[in-house]
C-alpha cells in the first residue's frame, strides 16, 4: 500500500522541477512524483477536480510544498490541508529557497511537518531532495486513510 | 552671543552691491535716538536671553515700585505725625495764652485789692512755665525756626514775669498808690502785646506747616497709587507671558511629539518595504544560482565521457562561482538583518561566549598550530547572538589571517578599562594590513586582500562594525603588513539608550 503512494511535489519553477525530478530519478522513485505547477493545482488534486477529477482516490505519501507559487501560495496550500479534518494527516514538508524566520515560524504555527531550505549547490540539493523522497515516500509510514476515503 | 555679534556684518553682506546705502546706513546709525540702542541690542539676542532680559526688566521694575510705595507711604505716616503734632501744638499755644492773659489780668486785680488769692495764676505761670516750655520744645523738634520763636516766647515770658514780681515788690514797699498806673494799665502790658503776636505768628507758621503737609501726602499718595497701579500692570504683563511661554512650549512640544510620530511612520514603512525587499532577494535570486550550480553538474555529468580537463575546470568555475554569489546573497542578508532585528538586552559574559566560539571553530583549527593567549574577559550589557557574531567574525579572521605563520599567535584581551567603556581586542600575527587602508576595512565587501590568497566575502568587518554600534560602542583596528593585526572593540558598560 505504502509503495502505490504517491509523492506530490509543488513547485512552479520548472528547472528546480527537473531538477528535483533528476534527484528523484537517482533514487529510483520518479514515478511516483506527481508535479504541480501552482498551489490550485496541488489543491485540484487533493479534493480530486479540474484535470484530476478521475485519478486514483486517496491521499498522497507526502506534499511538498514550494513557499512562492503562483494563483494559491504554499501557506495558503497549508491553511487548507490542516484545517481540513481528511486532509490533515498528510505529511507537508516545506521545500523552499527562503531562509527567513518569518515563513519558518509561520509555517511550523499553520502545522508544517518539516521546513527544509533549498540548497544552492546542487550535490547538496540533490541529496536533500533524495532524502526526503525517501524518507517520506518510502520510510516513512504514512497515517491510515480514514473509512469511506479508501480506494 | 557669537551669533548676536555676526548679525550686523551679515546684514552688511546682504547688500554687498550697493555701498553707498552701506554708508548711509552708518551715518543714520549715528544719527538715532537714544533708545534705539537698547533696541537693537534687544533684537540681537536669542529668544531665551530675550526672555530673560524681558523678566529681569519686569522685575526690576516691580522692585523699584515697589521701594518708591513703600517710601511714599513712610512719608505719609510721617506726615500724619507731624499734624497729630501741630494740633497739639496750636492747642497748647492757645492755653498758654489765655494763662498768661489771666495771670496778668489777676496780677492787676491783686495791685488793687492787695489780695493774695488773685497771685495764685501768677504763681501758677511761674511754676509752670518750664514744663510748658519742655512741651513746647518737644512738639517742634524738627523745625528749627518756630523752637527759635520759643526762645523768644520764653523771654518775653521771663520779661512779664519779672515785670509782675517787680510790680510785686513795689506794692509791698510803697503800698497802692505806687503801683496805681500799673494797675489800670497792667505790669506787663507791652510784653503781653508782643507774646501774643508771637504766638499768633507760631500759630499762624504751624498752620501754614500743616496746610504744606496736606498738600504734599496728598500728592505723594496719588503718586503711589499711580506707582501701585503701574506695579500691577507689569504683573499683568509678567503673568501673560509666563502663559503665553508655556502655552506656547506645549504646542512646541505637541508639534515636535506629532512630528517624531510622522517619521517614526515613515521609518516604519520604509524598513517594511527594506524587509520585502530582502526577502525577494533571499528567495528569487538563490533559484537561479541552484539552476546554475544544477545544470552545470548535470551537464558534467552527461557529458562525463567526452570531457577533456579544460572543459571539466569551465564547469567547475561556474559551479564555485555560483556557490560564491549564493555565500555572497547569504551575507548580505544577515548583514541586513543585523541592522534591523531587534535586539536583545541581557547580560552576555565574554569569557563564556569566546569559549563557544572557540569551540565552533574547531574544524578550521584542525591542523594548525596557534598559541592563544586569553584574558579573563568581563560581563557586558547587549545581545548575545550579534555578540557572538562579533567575536566569532574577530577570531575567524585571526585563524584565516596567519594561516600562512608557521605558528600563529593569537591574543584576545582587555585594552582599556574605562568607567563608561571596556576596550577588547584581538591581536594576531597574521598578514596584517597597512594603515592607509584602515578606514576600508569595516565597509561592505572590503577586501584588502585578494580571493586566491584568502577567501571571504568582506562582510565581516562591516558585520563587526553594524553590531558593535548597535550597542552604541565603537570599533577601529591597528596594523602592520606581514607583522600582524589587531582588532579593537570598546562598548559600554552600561545599557545604552534606545
Amino acid at each position: 500500500m505504502t509503495a502505490i503512494k504517491p509523492i506530490l511535489l509543488a513547485e512552479d519553477n520548472p528547472r528546480d522541477a527537473e531538477l528535483a525530478m533528476a534527484a528523484m530519478e537517482e533514487q529510483q522513485i520518479a514515478d511516483k512524483v506527481v508535479l504541480c505547477h501552482d498551489g490550485a493545482e496541488v489543491l485540484d488534486y487533493l479534493y480530486c477536480r479540474g484535470e484530476f477529477t478521475s485519478r486514483l482516490k486517496g491521499n498522497p505519501a507526502v506534499v511538498f510544498l514550494d513557499l512562492k507559487m503562483p494563483k494559491v501560495n504554499g501557506l495558503e496550500v497549508l491553511r487548507v490541508i490542516k484545517s481540513d479534518a481528511t486532509l490533515r494527516p498528510i505529511p507537508v514538508v516545506m521545500l523552499t529557497s527562503s531562509r527567513e524566520e518569518r515563513d519558518l515560524s509561520e509555517s511550523y504555527s499553520l502545522g508544517a511537518n518539516a521546513y527544509v531550505v533549498k540548497p544552492v549547490e546542487f550535490h547538496q540539493f540533490v541529496s536533500a531532495v533524495k532524502e526526503l523522497g525517501m524518507f517520506w515516500g518510502v520510510i516513512n509510514e504514512p497515517p491510515p486513510e480514514r473509512s469511506g476515503s479508501g480506494h | 552671543m557669537a551669533s548676536a555679534t555676526n548679525v550686523p556684518p551679515e546684514l552688511s553682506h546682504s547688500q554687498p552691491r550697493e555701498p553707498e546705502s552701506l554708508r548711509v546706513s552708518t551715518l543714520a546709525m549715528r544719527r538715532e535716538p537714544f533708545w534705539r540702542s537698547p533696541v537693537l541690542w534687544f533684537r540681537s539676542l536669542t529668544i531665551e536671553r530675550r526672555i530673560l532680559a524681558g523678566f529681569g526688566l519686569v522685575f526690576v521694575g516691580i522692585l523699584i515700585i515697589s521701594a518708591v510705595s513703600y517710601r511714599n507711604t513712610s512719608l505719609v505716616v510721617a506726615n500724619s505725625k507731624l499734624d497729630t503734632r501741630s494740633h497739639e501744638l496750636v492747642r497748647l499755644l492757645a492755653n498758654i495764652d489765655v494763662t498768661l492773659d489771666e495771670a496778668e489780668n489777676n496780677h492787676r486785680r491783686y495791685l488793687i485789692t492787695g489780695e493774695l488769692l488773685y497771685l495764685e495764676a501768677y504763681q501758677h505761670v511761674v511754676e509752670q512755665k518750664p514744663k510748658f516750655l519742655q512741651y513746647l520744645d518737644n512738639l517742634t523738634e524738627g523745625s528749627p525756626e518756630q523752637q527759635q520763636r520759643i526762645d523768644l516766647l520764653e523771654q518775653l515770658i521771663d520779661r512779664q514775669l519779672a515785670a509782675e514780681a517787680g510790680a510785686i515788690d513795689q506794692l509791698a514797699s510803697h503800698g497802692f498808690q505806687a503801683v496805681k498806673k500799673m494797675a489800670l494799665e497792667g505790669a506787663a502790658k507791652q510784653e503781653l502785646r508782643d507774646i501774643h503776636r508771637l504766638i499768633a505768628e507760631m500759630e499762624t507758621s504751624e498752620q501754614q506747616a500743616l496746610q504744606r503737609r496736606v498738600l504734599e501726602s496728598a500728592s505723594t499718595t496719588t503718586g503711589t497709587i499711580i506707582l501701585l497701579g503701574i506695579g500691577a500692570l507689569l504683573q499683568l504683563v509678567l503673568l501673560a507671558a509666563v502663559y503665553y511661554l508655556i502655552r506656547h512650549d506645549i504646542t512646541e512640544r505637541r508639534r515636535v511629539a506629532a512630528e517624531l510620530q510622522r517619521r517614526g511612520e515613515l521609518l516604519e514603512a520604509a524598513n517594511k518595504e527594506l524587509e520585502s525587499f530582502s526577502y525577494s532577494v533571499s528567495h528569487d535570486l538563490r533559484a537561479p544560482l541552484r539552476h546554475i550550480d544544477g545544470y552545470a553538474s548535470l551537464l558534467r555529468k552527461a557529458v562525463t565521457d567526452s570531457l577533456n580537463e579544460k572543459a571539466a575546470r569551465y564547469l567547475q568555475t561556474i559551479s564555485d562561482s555560483a556557490k560564491q554569489m549564493g555565500q555572497l546573497i547569504d551575507d548580505l542578508l544577515v548583514f541586513s538583518r543585523m541592522g534591523r532585528q531587534e535586539m536583545l538586552q541581557t547580560t552576555v559574559n565574554l569569557d563564556q561566549l569566546v569559549k563557544t566560539v572557540l569551540y565552533d571553530l574547531r574544524l578550521d583549527l584542525q591542523g594548525r598550530e596557534i598559541s592563544w593567549t586569553i584574558d579573563q574577559l568581563p560581563e557586558v550589557p547587549g545581545d548575545p547572538a550579534m555578540l557572538r557574531q562579533v567575536f566569532m567574525n574577530l577570531i575567524a579572521n585571526a585563524v584565516k589571517f596567519t594561516s600562512t605563520r608557521p605558528i600563529a599567535k593569537i591574543e584576545i584581551g582587555i585594552g582599556q578599562r574605562l568607567p563608561r567603556e571596556i576596550v577588547l581586542f584581538v591581536r594576531d600575527n597574521g598578514v596584517g594590513f597597512d594603515m592607509q587602508y584602515a578606514g576600508k576595512l569595516f565597509g561592505v565587501f572590503q577586501r584588502l586582500h585578494r580571493a586566491d590568497e584568502f577567501e571571504g566575502t568582506g562582510i565581516g568587518l562591516a558585520n563587526v562594525r553594524r553590531i558593535v554600534h548597535r550597542h552604541g560602542g565603537r570599533t577601529w583596528a591597528e596594523g602592520e603588513p606581514d607583522k600582524g593585526a589587531t582588532f579593537y572593540v570598546a562598548l559600554p558598560t552600561r545599557r545604552p539608550r534606545t
